[in-house]
């Protein structure tokens, strides 16, 4: 087990630089998750990690040693890819073992590591069969299968559940997460879905153009959004973002959003005139009669929450209410954001403003 | 009208007339690759006096193996055979495993030359090798190696491998570059991706490969006829070109010349003609 510190790394392909100085530190034994939508660098970040890309600047270190110029099979690490990259004319057995046996391990320890990481991912059944004739999540659990046997000291993902129904999805995240607790190795994963680096992070890095937008704890990300893209990209139905005007009326401050306008909180450089974000989580949206007025569009009722698509300060928002209302297409409703958990950001640059 | 009206109630199995078109022509041409290989196949079992007496596809009445066994003898069999076997056995899985590597380093290390290398290469299998026969003639006789295996496998490898180049490297960058990258993590050289990853991977796609180069080099004639000039180091088909010279007279013994000639490469041909075909569809379906 080790730690993975990454200083100042920059990767650049000719004149194109895809990373721009990157610092991200894991500590021993976590879960980190790197999110970001396609094209913001997190694979490539990955596969730097794992030693597959090369280093342009900066430094990787493992578990206290720079690895940056160390082949993969040298940095102890194991990763998982997307589609799973099993040997297809080798079984199930010989997948996980090929590893070890790249190491001269004896053969009576390759079976012995082989079996228990079988029985772990219940794949005993299946240790003669060849990948083709194993399911979407079999190959992925002999995938696993194959980063634990080598007792790594760090697991990379690469957006290992892409591949798999949305049912497995849910299942597979469970499973990966509650390895991650027996083995407590340090692992890296990858994905463009906020919903798996919610659920299964203890750290989120959010990337965007070869950037870190953020990193933190998933909740104080859900929180404590620190810009406008952070905001807008975790969460599920994603935060309503409302641009507009700062004006003072008497003592309070408003947000004046084409012919919206919403009771802003005094944070540090609200002055008026500017322009700001307003942001407010779906679910932060109270049915009220002395709020804004919204049109209903589309009434989406999944069973446990009912979500309402509305036409109001010339934009969509989305609102989210636990219990069952009988909204139809087409009528008006009064909405209030909650104060207490309005977000504002800066227009220009995006920058949450506290 | 009524069958119409009867079709549309119980609908019929039609039979594709295009389908069925193509079915008949398929058969026609199969009839006109198999008809010579019978003809060669019952001439060479008939004797001297019933070939002229007997229509040319009618089963022999009387089967004369003896024809082989003259055949054999007074073509120079034992030596033919011999330089064939040892020509065909070398050069093939040698080719076959140079061109596989040149293959997997093109396709799979880069190095920042590997498009420039492959044209390189490639460039060797647009010139027509007759083009190249006398130069190569006084090449490998400057090397002293005229009526050596040398001296005939060593243009076979060359004239072969950017061919097999070809075919492989398109094939190598069609395999996942995951594989390799889940192999390289996993502690492996890339010697040991190639033989123990790729090899097996590509297996159909070598023994259709195998199966090509095994009938071209057993019936290569004209570098051949060029490059070896002592009777005692002549292969298969120049053989049988002085045998039909001089025993042109007798067809029976001239055709189980010709069996025996073209037996190796058909059974070469059946025992991995399954790979064969699904070698040549495997690059087109999995792209």
């Amino acid at each position: 087990m080790a730690d993975v510190r990454i200083e100042k790394l920059y990767k650049a392909y000719g004149s194109v630089e895809v990373i721009h100085g990157v610092d991200v530190d894991i500590p021993d034994g976590r879960f980190v998750v790197l999110v970001g939508p396609s094209g913001c660098g997190k694979s490539t970040l990955l596969r730097m990690i794992a030693g597959l890309e090369g280093i342009s600047a900066g430094s990787i270190s493992i578990g206290g040693h720079v690895v940056n110029n160390l082949p993969p099979a040298e940095r102890n690490i194991a990763m998982v890819f997307q589609n799973y990259a099993l040997y297809p004319h080798k079984t199930v057995a010989a997948n996980m073992g090929f590893a070890l046996k790249m190491q001269r391990m004896p053969k009576a320890e390759i079976d012995a590591r082989v079996d228990t990481a079988a029985e772990i991912l219940g794949l005993k059944p299946y240790l003669d069969r060849y990948p083709r004739e194993l399911s979407g999540g079999q190959r992925q659990r002999v995938a696993m299968g194959r980063a634990i046997v080598r007792e790594p000291k760090v697991f990379l993902f690469d957006e290992p559940l892409s591949n798999l129904d949305a049912k497995l999805r849910v299942q597979m995240r469970a499973e990966i997460r509650e390895l991650h607790q027996r083995l407590s190795t340090t692992t890296v994963y990858v994905t463009h879905d906020q919903i798996e680096a919610m659920t299964m992070a203890d750290q989120i890095v959010v990337m965007r153009d070869g950037h870190i937008s953020q990193q933190g704890a998933p909740l104080d990300l859900y929180d404590q959004p620190a810009n406008v893209f952070v905001a807008g990209f975790i969460g599920s139905p994603s935060m309503n973002l409302i641009e507009g005007v700062v004006s003072r009326d008497g003592g309070s401050l408003r947000l004046d959003a084409q012919g919206v306008s919403l009771a802003a909180p005094d944070r540090a450089g609200m002055e008026e005139g500017r322009k700001v974000v307003f942001g407010i989580r779906p679910e932060h949206l109270e049915l009220d009669e002395t709020g804004f007025e919204a049109k209903v569009a589309v009434v989406e009722p999944t069973g446990s929450e009912t979500h309402l698509v509305l036409r109001a300060a010339g934009r969509d928002i989305i609102a989210v209410f636990r219990e069952r209302h009988a909204f139809r297409p087409g009528d008006t409703i009064r909405l209030k954001p909650r104060p207490e958990m309005v977000h504002m950001f800066d227009a220009e640059s995006g920058l949450r403003l506290d | 009208m009524m069958d119409g009206m009867s079709s549309s109630v119980i609908p019929r199995k039609r039979r594709d007339p295009v389908l069925i078109g193509l079915w008949i022509s398929l058969v026609l041409v199969a009839l006109i690759w198999l008809a010579p290989v019978v003809f060669i196949l019952f001439t060479s079992l008939k004797s001297e006096s019933e070939i002229f007496s007997s229509a040319a596809f009618a089963l022999p009445s009387d089967f004369q193996w003896s024809n082989f066994s003259v055949a054999w003898a007074k073509g120079n069999f034992n030596q033919t055979f011999v330089n064939s076997s040892v020509i065909t056995v070398i050069k093939v899985p040698l080719g076959l495993l140079i061109s596989a590597m040149a293959a997997y380093a093109l396709a799979q290390i880069p190095t920042g030359w590997n498009k420039l290398l492959l044209v390189f290469v490639l460039f060797g299998a647009m010139i027509p090798f007759q083009v190249m026969l006398a130069p190569l003639f006084t090449l490998v006789n400057s090397m002293g190696l005229i009526d050596t295996y040398p001296g005939i496998i060593l243009p076979y490898l060359a004239f072969g491998v950017p061919y097999q180049v070809f075919i492989l490297h398109g094939f190598f960058r069609a395999v996942p570059k995951e594989l390799t990258e889940a192999a390289l993590i996993d502690g492996a050289s890339h010697f040991t991706i190639f033989r123990r990853i790729f090899l097996p991977v590509s297996l159909p796609v070598l023994s259709a490969l195998l199966i090509l180069d095994f009938v071209a080099t057993w019936n290569e004639f004209a570098m051949a006829l060029v490059l070896l000039q002592d009777k005692n180091m002549w292969n298969l088909p120049l053989g049988l070109m002085s045998y039909q010279g001089q025993f042109s007279n007798n067809y029976g013994q001239l055709n189980a010349a010709i069996v025996m000639t073209v037996l190796p490469a058909t059974i070469v041909y059946l025992i991995f003609q399954r790979y064969f075909v699904s070698g040549l569809t495997s690059g087109a379906v999995k792209g």
